[in-house]
């Protein structure tokens, strides 16, 4: 007995140092960890989706950088709370300096979405289930990827391009910028490859398809002035099932959601508490509109994205799109008319407080039409075809066609039109910078922050412009790389200007 | 405990006690005499004032001048004890005879005890690294819950501080200072070879603990691994004593109290209304320049005299005279060849704080024993039940805090005898709870409940060698449950009632097992003395949870989550591992050239896959002087031993998943429908290790005069490096920070040790004297200006930099008042100043106080200079007399309470001492204290809110006697009385200088916290 209990010991301690190396593997059974994840098709589809739910997060701050700092809206000032200079503003009035938070926190959700995407691929390459699968995984990933350095180049210029995830802190110091050249061919050859892997039409809505990664080509083409490759790619989405709504107001409205003209929308779901809701109005509505204009006593919204008075004065007298886009002003509960204007796109009825249906629009039939318009007349001048396709967007809008427009004001009209008809959509500052050098872009901009300075959208009361606000330089055309990334490595490269 | 329980234990106890008057009445007569004389074995002289014993009572005598004694003894089978200071005690059956002399032989030194240390036993003469060995018969029968009292004021650089009164929280316990930025400066606890982790937990019995050594330095801690670099506590529990066969009782019972001079006195209801009277108009009279007619004092203060109430909330919730109670019984078997000893123990400590309270049962069965010659073994078998009742009582925002600011022109009870529920709300008083009713009407309850059973087989083969294997298990299950009525106020600020009810129930269960194998050579060959051990250790340790919560009850009567509208639960699960291969190789050279050296490889499942196993090496020497020839043989000098130590620790306190990148769920909507998605949360770091500490020591040991005298002192200095902290990556990494090793710290200091006993005619007496030095800093933090601060603006600020000590406090520099507006002009800027606020040191000279961080400096510092503690026994025939005191010098607490309770705007009610503000240039109050003007420029962090927190505490001070018993059946009865936490010698006004509120590395907060009590005792010691 007294031996079986010694040996029963001396077994228990061989067992344990035979398998010592397994005795000391733990994985937290509560969280999901790297380790254990990423190795089955499930797994792959949910890191996907979770790849495709960041998008939600940026699209819906990404109006500061696309709408707010252009022409096309402003803020309701707020006369009492100064505070929020440094955060905001700054982007408003053309302050922006390598310290502005907001910057800084489009520059790092860019970077956080992509090693995701990048993660995700790297296990991609292992995987063993289903070859379409993997394909469609892939081109979706690779379409995400190249929408992400699409942004980050015309936002910063040249950029650190990142394709595999870092493996050790460390080595997140031996990345440079590099230059533009070589962030657009990463770009095309994603898309590239995202075309060729795609879904079809009919995929699952949301899901990038054979249309989006297309309708991103041409405007990547588009962008680097390849008009020849930005027609022949924009016009395989016309051999597509896309076409115009009848009611510019249907694009918009979420009953109608993922329509024949939605190309790639980001998705958001409210009426229930699964907590994938959108809040666009929230942010946008004017400041003190306790319940005027969000449908829930005492809301009131951000006041931020606010039409400005430039591009109200734009809208063409019966431009059908102009009430679907913003109203002028609002009626308070007082009954008295309050002339803030706001954006209704993202306004519609919806049952719990904080918490909309809005999807938000990327790609749309309607910029595809515009875009190949645009292509046309600086390849071979206002043919017809790109007549049709301007004036198809302006009939829906129940304005006149146009005609007899030479190239340059043919320019301008589909630079206008894409004004309109995509207001609010973050098309803006892109369109701006495409259409612009940046000696150009600062002349146009400041004579409107002239005209702002001297008639602001909301009243200031007495609070005086700073002596920079509007006042925009050509090298402000490119975002500054945020400073506390060269504070951690001071090998990385600022934009001149900064 | 129901009350049922409770009498029914009083019933036992009340038997129990009258079986035992009735058993020593049968009183059994005197056989003999027995006489002789006692000599020293060396010089052959006659000692007087030997001790004479009989064995297993106290009946006993003591030799006259010419060292002969007479001594009755009761059979003539009795064995005599003969015990001497500085003496080898003896003992001689008497086997019939009556004459016996006596011969004893000196001691060395007191060095013969065996010590525990790691993975075994040491003489501790023989202990060449820093080792203090607690000594628990001094302690005395103090009215004590928690084990770790035992650990106060016994040994230098072990700083005990009992941070709040709560009853029958542990003691914080920090050896050799602040080690750690990023993974916790706690020590790891060792019970009976079982490393329980870094607390000893609050259900040890301390009834049944038989010895506690602290190992100190890296030497004595290496052989613990990553578990070692901030200090070792090893805590063995009784053992029956060899061939006696024992019963001990023990009951004590006392009340506690929160003195007064431990309370900041507040206002008073009329006293607040004067307040809130007098700021209303001096804003007039100092913003408007005018005299303000007394018809627009708003109607509630306007008469301070006709205030209807005033409630001292502070003494509405103290518990005045709450009891204490313990009991205890012992009894140990030590013969044949299994021996045991089986405890039972019942503690019951009401908190000074209503509806707060304590209740421990505890049971143990400690047994031993020999199979054969070769064979023994030992099991252990402990289970303990505890039962707590708490509420929140740390900070302004919890009880205590409430209780000093709610508005005191309020009743507890409306004038039908319902409950005031809701507390202020009106005059831009902050509403509180009625804490009475919410003490009373909340249920907040913690059952834990835990069973450990530690074994082992030793076997000793081939002559010198032994091979031990021991199992520990242990199985800890906590309960609790808080619910939250409708009826009550909302805790936090104006939160009036009726609101929803709430509950929180959560189980948590530990299960920590281990295993050791020991092998044990040891040979002596002349004079070279060897022992060598080789070991292996295995152990896991699995925590799991399950909780839910309910909101919106029906009604308030039936309590529990079934009835909830809605429920919300969760479980989660957290395991980690660790494996380790040690030895030690310790040789001695005719007892003085000590050598002992250590090393232990360990693998532990927290560690980065690339880090997976750690190495910890030690050695340490010691060269007993004493016993050279070269030194004169002094009679003095009993011995004297110079020693020296290094060793390499770790500290691998750093989560258990932190090496690993985790993902989080991120959803979205594909197709329309509602998908799971996956992202990942945290940036994986395969590198991840444990953090090191290197670590040197010098000791010396002196024993004088027979070894009446000794003296202990080390000097240590410790780095620490590759600290688990949060460091910033580049983002393009996907995060924006990870934890890394990184960083430096460095604690050093002096420790000494001087204790002096002696024996004069029938008077001993033993004290001991312990201070400790320590000085610890920041030396890299892993960037130039680099900081880790904890606190803004506001404060408290706890701020560690490179080349300072660790979070130290930091704010204005406050020098004064502004008395007039000329003062302001002349002044560095201080935007929107007026008269009666703070004046801030313009630190960075450029003109202006900016209201940020940027003027602030340094304004105090929360570590002691040194920490000391002094303990006393003495005993006369049958008295005994102890003390203990602990004292710490030369350190500041920043009293974060008076930015509530000086808190001008009159939203809180006020501490007395606010009568002495500033209210205008001619009645400027005592410089101190700022206007109630504003609130501006006074409740930044600043240097008028660090009180320098030095004291002294008379911990302990205990008054015994002993009957000694007349019969077989009782040997004696100790009475004595005792009175814990008598007297504090500070000038901190708060009501407990050892706070420490946030603890870790941000040291030296009070917000108030549950408030130490002074306990007095009576109580009883009966041994059978």
């Amino acid at each position: 007995m007294k031996n079986n209990i010694i040996l029963f010991k001396l077994a228990l301690m061989l067992t344990l140092i035979s398998c010592s190396d397994d005795f000391l593997v733990k994985t937290d059974p509560t969280n999901l960890v790297e380790d254990n994840f990423y190795q089955t098709e499930t797994h792959i589809e949910q890191a996907v989706n979770g790849v495709y739910s960041q998008l939600q997060g940026i699209i819906s701050n990404q109006w500061q950088y696309n709408e707010f700092i252009t022409d096309n809206t402003t803020l309701h000032f707020n006369i009492p709370n100064r505070g929020q200079g440094p955060a905001l503003e700054a982007i408003e009035y053309w302050n922006i300096n390598a310290s502005t938070g907001n910057i800084n926190n489009l520059y790092n959700s860019i970077y956080q979405a992509m090693v995701n995407i990048n993660t995700t691929l790297g296990h991609l390459q292992d995987a063993t289930f289903d070859e379409t699968a993997v394909q469609k995984f892939e081109s979706e990933l690779k379409f995400l990827r190249a929408y992400y350095y699409f942004h980050l180049v015309q936002y910063f210029g040249d950029v650190i391009i990142i394709t595999e995830p870092v493996d050790s802190p460390s080595s997140a110091w031996t990345f440079e910028r590099q230059p533009i050249e070589d962030v657009y061919a990463l770009i095309e050859s994603d898309l590239k490859d995202a075309v060729s892997g795609a879904h079809d039409y009919d995929a699952p809505a949301g899901r990038v398809t054979k249309g989006a990664a297309l309708s991103l080509l041409g405007k990547v083409y588009l962008t680097k002035k390849e008009y020849d490759d930005a027609i022949q790619t924009l016009d395989q989405v016309l051999l597509m099932d896309y076409e115009l709504l009848m009611s510019y107001a249907d694009v918009f409205d979420p009953q109608n959601k993922n329509h024949k003209e939605s190309i790639f929308d980001v998705q958001f779901q409210g009426g229930n508490e699964l907590g994938e809701h959108s809040n666009f109005i929230y942010t946008f509505a004017p400041r003190e509109s306790v319940g005027a204009v969000i449908d829930f006593s005492g809301e009131n919204g951000g006041g931020w994205n606010i039409p400005t008075l430039d591009i109200i004065d734009l809208y063409e007298v019966d431009d059908l799109r102009k009430e679907v886009s913003l109203n002028e002003g609002y009626t308070s509960l007082d009954d008295e008319w309050v002339p803030v204007p706001y954006i209704t796109k993202y306004h519609h009825k919806h049952s719990e407080r904080g918490q909309t249906d809005d999807n938000w629009p990327v790609l749309r039939y309607a910029d595809v039409l515009l875009m190949l318009a645009e292509a046309i007349n600086e390849e071979l001048g206002p043919t017809v075809d790109a007549y049709d396709y301007l004036n198809q967007v302006r009939t829906r809008a129940g304005l006149d066609d146009l005609n007899n427009l030479n190239q340059d004001t043919f320019r301008d009209a589909v630079l206008q039109e894409r004004r309109i008809e995509l207001a609010f959509e973050n098309h803006r500052w892109f369109d701006l910078k495409r259409t612009n050098t940046p000696e150009e872009l600062a002349q146009f901009l400041n004579a409107y922050g002239e005209t702002a300075r001297s008639n602001p959208t909301t009243p200031r009361g007495s609070i005086p412009f700073g002596v920079s606000d509007y006042v925009f330089q050509p090298h402000e055309a490119l975002f500054p790389i945020p400073a506390n990334q060269i504070l951690i490595n001071n090998e990385l490269t600022q934009n001149p200007g900064y | 405990m129901t009350d049922k329980y409770k009498g029914i234990l009083y019933k036992t106890l009340l038997l129990s006690a009258l079986f035992t008057l009735l058993l020593s009445y049968s009183v059994s007569a005197q056989v003999d005499t027995v006489n002789g004389t006692v000599m020293d074995a060396q010089s052959d002289e006659t000692l007087p004032g030997v001790n004479i014993s009989i064995k297993g009572t106290t009946s006993g005598t003591s030799t006259d001048l010419d060292g002969t004694y007479s001594l009755n003894i009761q059979s003539l089978s009795d064995t005599l004890v003969f015990s001497y200071i500085g003496y080898q005690t003896l003992e001689i059956p008497v086997d019939g005879r009556t004459y016996i002399d006596a011969t004893l032989t000196q001691q060395a030194f007191l060095g013969e005890e065996m010590v525990v240390v790691g993975y075994g036993t040491q003489r501790r003469s023989d202990i060449t690294s820093a080792v203090s060995v607690i000594d628990i018969t001094d302690v005395g029968e103090r009215p004590i819950t928690t084990a770790s009292s035992l650990l106060q004021g016994q040994a230098a650089g072990v700083v005990v501080r009992q941070t709040t009164g709560t009853p029958g929280q542990e003691m914080e316990i920090n050896i050799r200072g602040i080690g750690s930025l990023g993974a916790g400066s706690e020590p790891l606890y060792v019970i009976d070879g079982f490393p329980v982790g870094t607390s000893m937990g609050q259900n040890i019995n301390p009834t049944d603990i038989e010895s506690i050594t602290v190992l100190k330095d890296a030497a004595s801690t290496a052989i613990y691994g990553a578990r070692g670099s901030n200090g070792v506590i090893q805590i063995t529990t009784k053992l029956a004593d060899m061939d006696e066969v024992s019963i001990s009782f023990n009951a004590t019972s006392g009340v506690q109290n929160i003195p007064n001079s431990r309370r900041t006195p507040m206002m008073n209801g009329v006293e607040f209304s004067q307040f809130k009277k007098e700021s209303f108009m001096d804003k007039i009279r100092n913003f408007e320049g005018r005299e303000p007619d007394i018809d627009e004092v708003p109607m509630s203060f306007r008469y301070p005299e006709e205030t209807q109430y005033s409630t001292d909330w502070m003494n509405e919730i103290l518990n005045q005279n709450a009891s204490f109670q313990n009991y205890n019984m012992t009894v140990g078997a030590g013969s044949g060849s299994i021996r045991s000893l089986v405890s039972v123990g019942y503690t019951n400590q009401q908190g000074a704080v209503i509806e707060t309270g304590f209740e421990r049962f505890n049971a143990r069965a400690n047994l031993n024993g020999d199979i054969n010659d070769n064979i023994s073994v030992g099991w252990n078998l402990a289970g303990s039940f505890s039962r707590e009742e708490y509420a929140p009582t740390s900070g302004r925002d919890a009880i205590i805090g409430s209780a000093m600011w709610a508005d005191p022109r309020e009743p507890v009870f409306n004038d039908d005898g319902s409950y005031n529920a809701y507390v202020g709300g009106n005059d831009g008083i902050f509403g509180t709870p009625n804490l009475v009713m919410e003490l009373t009407e909340m249920d907040r309850n913690r059952n834990t409940a835990d069973l450990t059973s530690n074994g082992y087989l030793q076997i000793s083969f081939l002559n010198n060698f032994q091979f031990k294997s021991s199992v520990n298990a242990s199985i800890v299950n906590g309960r609790q449950k808080e619910f939250r009525p409708s009826y009550l106020a909302g805790r936090g600020f104006d939160s009036p009632p009726p609101r929803e009810a709430y509950q929180n129930e959560s189980h948590n269960e530990t299960v920590k097992t281990s295993t050791d194998q020991l092998l044990t050579y040891t040979k002596s060959i002349g004079s070279h003395d060897i022992t060598t051990l080789a070991g292996f250790s295995a152990q896991e340790e699995t925590w799991k949870r399950l909780s839910a919560s309910g909101n919106e009850y029906p009604d308030d009567i039936v309590r529990f989550l079934n009835v909830a509208e809605t429920v919300d639960a969760g479980s989660s699960e957290e395991s980690w591992s660790l494996l380790a291969y040690f030895g030690r190789f310790n040789y001695a050279f005719q007892d003085k050239y000590l050598l002992s050296a250590t090393y232990r490889q360990e693998g532990s499942s927290r560690f980065g896959t690339n880090n997976k196993w750690g190495n910890f090496p030690a050695a340490s020497l010691g060269w007993r002087i004493s016993e050279e020839t070269f030194i004169p043989d002094f009679t003095w000098l009993t011995d004297l031993m110079l020693r020296g130590s290094w060793g390499i620790t770790g500290n691998n306190n750093i989560g258990n998943y932190t090496s690993f990148s985790s993902m989080a769920p991120s959803n979205y909507v594909l197709g329309g429908n509602y998908v799971t998605g996956q992202v990942l949360s945290s940036f994986g770091n395969p590198d991840l290790g444990w953090e090191q500490s290197n670590e040197v020591n010098f000791g010396m040991d002196l024993a004088l005069f027979e070894s009446k005298m000794t003296l202990t002192a080390e000097y240590y200095r410790k780095i620490t490096t590759d600290m688990l902290l949060p460091v910033r990556i580049p983002v393009i990494s996907g995060f924006q920070n990870t934890f890394s090793n990184i960083g430096e710290i460095e604690n050093k200091g002096l420790e000494f040790n001087l204790g002096y006993r002696t024996s004069v005619n029938n008077f001993n007496i033993r004290t001991n004297f312990n201070i400790g030095f320590n000085r610890n800093k920041v030396l890299d933090i892993g960037g130039d200006n680099d900081e880790i601060r904890n606190g803004g603006l506001y404060g408290p600020n706890n701020v560690s930099v490179p080349g300072r000590p660790i979070g130290m406090l930091h704010g204005f520099k406050m020098l004064g008042i502004f008395n007039t507006q000329e003062e302001i002009d002349a002044a560095p800027t201080q935007s929107g100043a007026h008269p009666g606020v703070y004046i801030y040191e313009d630190t960075n000279g450029d003109g202006e106080i900016s209201y940020d961080t940027e003027d602030m400096v340094e304004i105090g510092n929360p570590h002691p200079n040194f920490v000391w503690g002094f303990n006393l026994g003495g005993d006369f025939k049958k008295f005994d007399l102890s003390l203990m005191i602990t004292g710490a010098q030369g350190y500041d607490l920043y009293r974060q309470i008076e930015k509530t309770s000086l808190n001008m705007d009159g939203v809180f009610n006020l501490a007395q001492v606010a009568e002495n503000r500033w209210r205008s240039a001619d009645n400027p109050g005592n410089g101190y204290i700022a206007t109630s003007d504003g609130w501006q420029w006074q409740r930044e962090a600043n240097s008028r809110y660090v009180y320098d927190a030095s004291h002294a505490w008379l911990k302990n001070l205990t008054l015994g006697y002993t009957f000694s018993g007349t019969n077989n059946i009782m040997n004696d009865i100790r009475l004595y009385a005792s009175a814990d936490n008598l007297l504090l010698i500070t000038s901190y006004p708060g009501n407990n200088p050892e706070v420490n509120q946030l603890g870790g590395i941000n040291p030296g907060v009070d917000d108030e916290t549950y408030p130490v009590p002074r306990t007095l005792s009576l109580g009883a010691v009966i041994n059978f």
